[in-house]
């Protein structure tokens, strides 16, 4: 599916850089670097709760605690494509769940429109994904970031939105 | 040196130029602008003129100055003035080209920009005389240029229909000629007094007029603080579309593109600015002198009509009309020269 | 027809009824074949006033600024203004009455049928004309529209259809429904294209083949922010993409300046303007009621509306939303639903 000669152009490129954090040695596998924006209610517990259950998962996941689902801005998914994350997770409450009763129902209309919008001018769909994961799933929260993590590897790095300098 | 090259011979002269990078108009996008042409594609001098200037091959929207990083706490500067191919510029109205030599006063005078002239040096222009005004905005003639104005070009061709009258001007032009010499004819009897005649012609055409020119600077200094600025600017909706696509203005901003703070990474960065932004004249105490659009209306004709005059003795304006057409509610510097005037 | 002495005699009479300050309207300008927008304070002005397929401005955006104007001034004169309104511009005014930018009561709502037409799309003509300019342009009755072109006067009628701004041909609310008076005909749209199209086309293209398209566009961009400055939902005193409220001063560190927020930086790179044109189109979802203007003004001819059109369909597909339509309705992303899209999250 990836283009070899592109994955191996981008490697080169990110070589020593870490904008974004994530484990990257020197001629390992393309190892993606994910921004994961995580509810401190749900989510951020979760995986919390997939650490202290030593549950083994990806460690490429550089996680980002938010107050609330809904707090994301469209601009926090933009920045970090911009900088040169892989992959962007927002994870949130089970609709019914939310700490402030309607949040996670406002960021899911929201996300929609980012990730029409991300598919729309070119992004690889898969770049872009939103979970909902309660404090009490650690399970899920390792099994949602390793599923993404074998997804971005298929797709390689992602030189479209990151800025070129 | 004078030449005719036929038309159908344009393609061969293009080709011999094969180690510089050459541009040409293309319509693309519903829009002429400059695009790199590839040896062995034809080029199409049929072009009205292009959205941007020719500034854009010697003052480029950004412009990185220097990297810089962090090396054992020790800030590391590389250098990274710019080593560009020769360029050769074919179909440069006369207007773009009476542009050069004021950028070229502007970054040579009390500075010399280095960025500038190193891609300055390698840039050969090679203009077209427009036959016809190719717009009811164009006013060369009323900032002392013309349609077929050799000033600031290298090479100056004329169309005569089935071929080109093509002029050397300078050094650099005559070689580029001397670059295709195959391509080209001699000049015979008779071509000179077509020329002429295509030129005498194209000056005929009517065009937007300024008046004297010499009276304008005073009719400016004296409406400084006139309402008439804050009217004219009234439906201004303080957008870049006239400095940017002018081709002589210059202004320009300086930036810290840090890309990685942890390695204080990054680069220094000029990108143009103008003076239609409202952060343009903002102050770090967040005064802004220049808060209103009419005093940026003001500020775009004083540096053009009566600072740049003060400072340089010529107008930073060579009439291409560009700012008028490609307004998107009609301001109009001939116009408004015209109110301020009277 | 619309007769445009009608709209100069009510324009003439709000003025002289001193019901409004000023009337926004079209007129004749100096600068090209296109009318261009005027602000008539005095009852005579009132005969400038013009209407035609070259009124192609949302005056909307004079409301917005007069609203800013008159918040910063001293003694502000906060009379109601009239304005000249299309269908689309009658839909932004709603869109900022729903937002509460200002009162139904602060203007005086002139709408003007299109009456089954449109404005002409100037990225159209220049491609007619291979980037020659028009001198003039006019309805040419059912035909279509007559032009005329600079240093050729002969006449030449090109049909509607070939020459119409892409959303005219889509429009199908031509006449004003939010108004204080209506003049023309209220014919209903051409219907020459379906809502969405070219939306729709984009969509059916892979995403290697998308990205391409907008990575050209991305990279042609200029950032003269013009498309910024005409839009009339682009209120916000002060944008992502400028920094103007990051005060400097002695005390501030050098790293401080160095990790100060910047969204986008200034550079007209393919990465910084994806940042700036994808963020102004997340922030007009659900506001965008299809004016065009973002695409008309673009030197570079970006095809902006695109962009706004796909989450404008989404709005309508998923969750029943059209901007402008309802101004007592929530906006749509302070609003839900149940049955919201919920599949694509895991």
């Amino acid at each position: 599916m990836s283009n070899p000669s592109k994955v191996t152009k981008a490697e080169d490129d990110t070589q020593g850089r870490a904008s974004v954090a994530g484990a990257r040695k020197p001629g390992a596998t393309f190892e993606p670097r994910i921004v994961a924006f995580l509810c401190k209610w749900c989510s951020s517990a979760g995986s919390d709760l997939a650490g202290v259950s030593r549950i083994q998962y990806s460690a490429n996941a550089t996680p980002i605690t938010i107050p609330c689902s809904g707090s994301v801005s469209p601009m926090y998914i933009l920045s970090a494509f911009n900088k040169g994350a892989d992959g962007v997770l927002i994870s949130g409450c089970h609709p019914g769940d939310c700490h402030y009763m309607e949040g996670n129902y406002l960021a899911r209309r929201k996300l929609y429109l980012v990730k029409e919008l991300l598919q729309f001018i070119g992004l690889e769909s898969e770049r872009f994904r939103m979970s909902w994961v309660s404090a009490a799933e650690g399970a899920k929260f390792a099994e949602v970031v390793d599923e993404f993590v074998e997804d971005l590897r298929v797709l390689g790095p992602q030189n479209r939105l990151k800025a070129k300098r | 040196m004078e030449k005719i090259l036929n038309q159908e011979k344009l393609r061969e002269w293009v080709d011999m130029l094969d180690d510089c990078e050459v541009y040409a108009p293309a319509f693309a996008d519903s829009v002429w602008n400059f695009a790199r042409i590839e040896a062995g594609t034809d080029i199409d001098l049929s072009h009205t003129n292009t959205i941007g200037s020719v500034k854009e091959f010697v003052f480029p929207q950004r412009e990185v100055f220097f990297r810089f990083e962090k090396k054992d706490g020790v800030p590391v500067l590389t250098p990274t003035l710019p080593d560009p191919k020769p360029t050769v510029v074919f179909g440069v109205r006369p207007c773009d080209g009476r542009g050069m030599p004021r950028n070229d006063t502007v970054f040579n005078k009390e500075f010399v920009d280095p960025y500038y002239w190193a891609r300055r040096d390698k840039l050969t222009l090679i203009g077209l005389a427009c036959n016809l005004p190719h717009s009811p905005n164009c006013f060369c003639q009323s900032v002392g240029g013309s349609p077929h104005s050799e000033d600031g070009l290298d090479v100056l061709m004329t169309d005569l229909g089935d071929r080109f009258h093509v002029k050397g001007i300078t050094v650099k032009g005559v070689e580029a000629m001397e670059r295709g010499r195959d391509a080209f004819d001699a000049v015979r009897d008779g071509d000179q007094a077509e020329v002429e005649k295509v030129h005498d012609t194209s000056r005929s055409f009517p065009q937007r007029p300024l008046g004297n020119l010499d009276a304008i600077p005073e009719a400016i200094r004296e409406n400084f603080d006139s309402p008439l600025w804050a009217d004219m600017a009234q439906h201004c909706i303080g957008c870049g579309i006239c400095t940017f696509l002018c081709p002589t203005c210059h202004c320009f901003d300086i930036n810290d593109e840090v890309i990685s703070p942890t390695t204080g990474e990054g680069e220094r960065v000029r990108t143009w600015d103008n003076c239609q932004f409202p952060d343009f004249t903002m102050h770090t105490s967040g005064h802004n002198p220049r808060a209103d659009l009419g005093s940026r209306l003001r500020q775009r004709v004083s540096h053009k009509f009566l600072y740049f005059v003060e400072n340089h003795k010529t107008q930073q304006c060579t009439g291409c009309g560009r700012c008028i057409t490609e307004c998107p509610v009609g301001i109009d510097i001939v116009a408004v020269l015209e109110r301020v005037s009277q | 027809m619309v007769n445009v002495e009608e709209i100069r005699d009510y324009a003439a009479n709000l003025l002289k009824k001193g019901e409004v300050k000023s009337v926004l309207g079209f007129r004749r300008g100096s600068a090209s074949a296109f009318a261009e927008p005027c602000t008539i304070t005095d009852v005579g002005e009132a005969t400038s006033l013009v209407w035609d397929p070259t009124c192609l401005n949302n005056l909307t955006l004079y409301l917005v600024k007069d609203r800013k104007q008159q918040a910063a001034a001293k003694n502000p004169d906060n009379r109601p203004v009239g304005i000249v309104a299309k269908g689309c511009d009658s839909r932004a005014i709603g869109v900022l009455l729903q937002e509460n930018y200002f009162k139904r009561e602060d203007v005086v709502v002139i709408g003007v049928s299109c009456e089954g037409t449109g404005v002409v799309d100037p990225r159209k003509l220049s491609a007619k004309l291979k980037g020659r300019t028009a001198s003039r342009v006019t309805f040419g009755g059912a035909d279509g529209i007559n032009v005329s072109v600079y240093g050729d006067e002969t006449e030449t009628v090109i049909p509607a259809r070939e020459i119409l701004a892409d959303r005219c041909l889509e429009c199908r609310a031509a006449v004003p429904a939010l108004n204080d008076v209506v003049f023309g005909e209220a014919v209903g749209a051409r219907e020459f294209d379906e809502p969405f199209h070219a939306a729709k086309e984009a969509e059916s293209l892979s995403a290697d083949e998308r990205w391409a398209t907008w990575e050209h566009h991305f990279d042609r961009c200029l950032r003269c922010f013009a498309c910024r400055a005409v839009c009339p939902m682009c209120y916000c005193p002060e944008c992502v993409v400028d920094s103007t409220t990051f005060v400097v001063t002695l005390g501030t560190s050098a790293e401080e300046k160095a990790n100060r927020i910047r969204w986008c930086e200034r550079s007209a790179n393919t990465s910084e303007s994806a940042v700036y044109h994808l963020t102004r189109t997340i922030h007009l979802a659900g506001r965008c009621i299809d004016c065009g203007e973002c695409e008309r003004v673009c030197p570079v001819n970006i095809p902006l509306r695109l962009l706004n059109t796909k989450l404008e369909k989404e709005a309508f597909e998923m969750f029943e939303y059209q901007a402008g339509h309802d101004i007592e309705q929530a906006s749509l992303l302070s609003s839900f639903r149940d049955e919201d899209p919920n599949s694509f999250i895991r």
